[in-house]
Parts: C-alpha cells; structure tokens; sequence
C-alpha cells in the first residue's frame, strides 16, 4: 500500500502523519455514493456555511455564459473537500445481512486516520457552538462516532443500548424491525430535562432505531435538536420517520 | 465494603474513579458490575480518560488501535484518533460484513468468539488492545491472538478497570497490561 506523509492542517491541531494515498478499501466498492446533498437544517445557523455539506446549489442553475455568477456560486456551493475521500472509504459489501441488501461498511472509513478525523471534525464544527449537552450514540456502531464528538464539543455521551445491557435503572422503547420489534434502552438519570441532545448512528435506513433513541430522549424531557449520521439511505425515507427532528449526515448511498 | 485502590496519584485518577458506579449483582448475583456510563456522563473525567491513555501511546509509533466490542467501541475510538492510529473493532460473531478470522475463547459457562475483518491489520503492525476491563483476561487473550494471527504486534493491553483477584492479567502471555483504576473487594 502506499503511503506519503502530510500535514494536515484544521482548525484543531497541526500534527504530521501518514495516511494512504488511496483508501485502499478491503473490497472494491460497487456503488459509489454521490456527495451528500442533505437538505437543509434550519434550526442550525452556522457562522460559515461553507463547512458543510448543506446544499447552498441553487435550483435556479445560471446560465453558462455567466461565469462571474457561476464562479461565485461554485465557491458558495463547493462541496467540503473532505467528503470525497470520506464517501470512497466506506465499503459496500453486497448481500449482507442477508440477500438483497446493500451493507455499508464504515469499518473501512476507520482504517484511514485521515478520513475518520474529517468525519468527526464536520461532525464537531457543525455542533460546537449549539450548546449541545449530551450526544446519545445507538449501539453498536454509535459508540464509534459519538464518543469522539462528544470529548470535542463538551457533552456528555450516553450509550442507547439493546435490552439487558444497561445495568441498573433503564427506560425502554419498542419499535418494529422488518419482522418482530426490537428495543432500546437508556439509562435513567443520564439524561435531564432540559438537556439539549444530538442522535448519532453511523448510518439511518427506515429510521426506526433513531426513532426509538429519540423517544427515549423526549420521554426524560430532553429536547433532540439534530439527529447526525455519516450515511443515509434515501430511498429508505428514514428522513420522514423522525418525527419533524432534522438529520444531517455526510453522505448518500444510492 | 469495597475499594479502590490508590496507586501513584495522577490527579486526575481521583475524579475517575468517583465516576464509575458499581451496580451490585449484574448481570446476576454475585457480581459487582463496574458500570463506566457514568464516567461517560462527566466530560472532563471522560476526558482526562482519554488523555491518559494517549500521553501513554503518543508517539510509540503504534498503528493500530484495536478496541473490543461494545464498550471498547468507546474508549479506543477517541484515543485512534489522538495518536494517528487505525480503529479496527473486534465484533462478536456475524456483525462484521465480509472476510473475517474469529477467535473462540472460553467462558464461564460455555465459549464466545471474536472476530476481526481480513485486511484490517497488517504483519508488522504495532498495536493496543482496548477495552474498558479486564476481568479474567479469556477477551482480551481472544483479541490478541486476532492480531498476533494476522502478524501484528501487540504492544499493550489497555483498559479503565482492572479486577485484579480474577487474575486476567496472568493470561495475556506475558502482553503488558496497563490500567487506569484497579478494583478490589476489601
């Protein structure tokens, strides 16, 4: 594999490291995802609306002879470089769990230290300033993405778990599967009323588990502001079952 | 009555050991269940959790952070991160789409397994194990043969809380083992 050495300058730290040159995915992945047009999150103002992914295309597309206005709108408009990279490391691997389906793999996302970082730093420049006080993740694969965007803005995290993980007092919520329910639960006392809350999973499909975590925050009076995921599956209409939450996440998967 | 024991004090070592809240018989009688969420619910324990273990391992060349499923999904993530490391979970059975090489370990009553995607870690590679305890060390000793399967090496076992009367620490095969917080029963 090759590997070159850079400097990768944010806004949080300047250190060196290595990185690989191409993601080097464990399998050639068979879709490539379009760079993410999430639709827009109107209860977050950001300071500098270029750091994200948030469509700023307009649909008015202007005419090709205006280049000034088209060399203003590309600059508004550009996607954050860091996305491409992000979409090519996550793997997709067909037909797992089970015939028919399309697997996202963001274990391969974790492989590449340059490509996890951007993922938590969009993730952290999105919400630092939005006074969040705890960031839930959704067992298993939230335990990745939240801790770290937790440590970074100065939340608590609270692991939303399946049943009987949880010791002590916990509140439960049901909510369906494609066949039978499942539950989730929190503990209770982690979370206050009043706090204010970001969901974080690693991927949304029919919605039904960011649901369920959203419930559990509102059932303790907690106020969910966002809902964070670095995939989405459109087509799932996930987006929908949030009960009027806005999701953002990184990319799509078609 | 139980205690912590007071090593060499870090300052910091204090507020994390108030945080972890031990829930007496779970996940059934008899044990005492060293639960870390509450850690988890005060940032700058949380933190300096973090901060400890990557004062550790930064600049110790190690190139992958290996961490065990679930709870080491929490802690090894953040400090992959801090030390330009690879995060490679180590999942119980079928979690893990694609390629993958498992480990049987015993338990208690019956046996488990872990597994590792192929690919993930490379001969040569320095790694850490991370997870948020060792109890009688049959995980951890199931994670390092993952690695040392695949040519890696292990440079150390991580975790928050160790039982140290279950004696885990004897069964790493002579793998150092470094943790924050020890638990006794007194």
């Amino acid at each position: 594999m090759q590997s070159s050495v850079g400097v990768c300058s944010s806004s949080s730290s300047n250190w060196l490291f290595r990185f690989s040159a191409a993601a080097a995915p464990l399998l050639p992945s068979s879709l490539t995802f379009p760079i993410s047009k999430s639709s827009s999150s109107s209860l977050i103002t950001l300071s500098t609306p270029s750091l994200i992914s948030s469509p700023l295309r307009s649909t008015a597309s202007a005419s090709a002879a205006d280049s000034s206005h088209l060399t203003e709108m590309a600059s508004n408009d550009a996607q954050d470089p860091r996305l491409p990279r992000i979409s090519s490391a996550i793997r997709v691997i067909p037909d797992f769990p089970k015939p028919g389906i399309m697997f996202q793999d963001i274990t391969t996302l974790l492989l590449d230290t340059k490509a996890f970082k951007d993922t938590i730093d969009l993730f952290v420049e999105r919400y630092r300033d939005q006074n969040i006080s705890v960031v839930a993740g959704v067992e298993a694969r939230g335990f990745i993405f939240g801790p770290p965007i937790a440590l970074a803005i100065g939340a608590k995290f609270v692991p939303m778990r399946k049943p009987n993980k949880l010791p002590g007092e916990v509140i439960s919520e049901e909510y369906s599967l494609e066949y039978g329910t499942d539950k989730m639960e929190m503990h209770v006392g982690a979370v206050q009323a009043g706090d204010r809350a970001l969901v974080i999973d690693d991927l949304i499909a029919t919605g039904g588990t960011l649901c369920a975590a959203i419930k559990l925050l509102e059932r303790v009076g907690a106020q969910v502001v966002e809902c964070a995921c670095v995939i989405e599956l459109p087509e799932l209409k996930g987006r929908e079952k949030l009960t009027g939450k806005p999701l953002f996440v990184l990319v799509k998967g078609a | 009555m139980s205690a912590y024991r007071d090593e060499d004090e870090d300052p910091r070592l204090h507020g994390i050991k108030t945080k972890i809240r031990v829930v007496p018989h779970f996940p059934k009688s008899g044990i005492m269940f060293q639960d870390i969420t509450t850690l988890l619910l005060d940032p700058k324990a949380f933190k300096d959790t973090i901060d400890l273990f990557v004062e550790r391992y930064k600049g110790k060349n190690i190139n992958v952070v290996a961490g065990i499923e679930a709870r080491g999904f929490i802690f090894g993530p953040p400090i992959a991160l801090a030390i330009g490391a690879k995060f490679v979970p180590l999942r119980k059975p079928k979690k893990l789409p694609g390629k993958v090489i498992s480990q049987e370990y015993i338990l208690e009553y019956g046996r488990d397994c872990l597994e590792m995607h192929v690919g993930a870690v490379e001969a040569g590679e320095r790694a850490l194990v991370v997870d948020d305890l060792i109890a009688t060390g049959g995980t951890l000793c199931a994670a390092m043969d993952l690695l040392e399967r695949v040519g890696a090496e292990v440079v150390e076992c991580a975790c928050v809380i160790e039982l140290p009367e279950l004696k885990g620490r004897e069964r790493l095969n002579g793998k150092p083992l470094y943790v924050l917080v020890e638990y006794l029963e007194v």
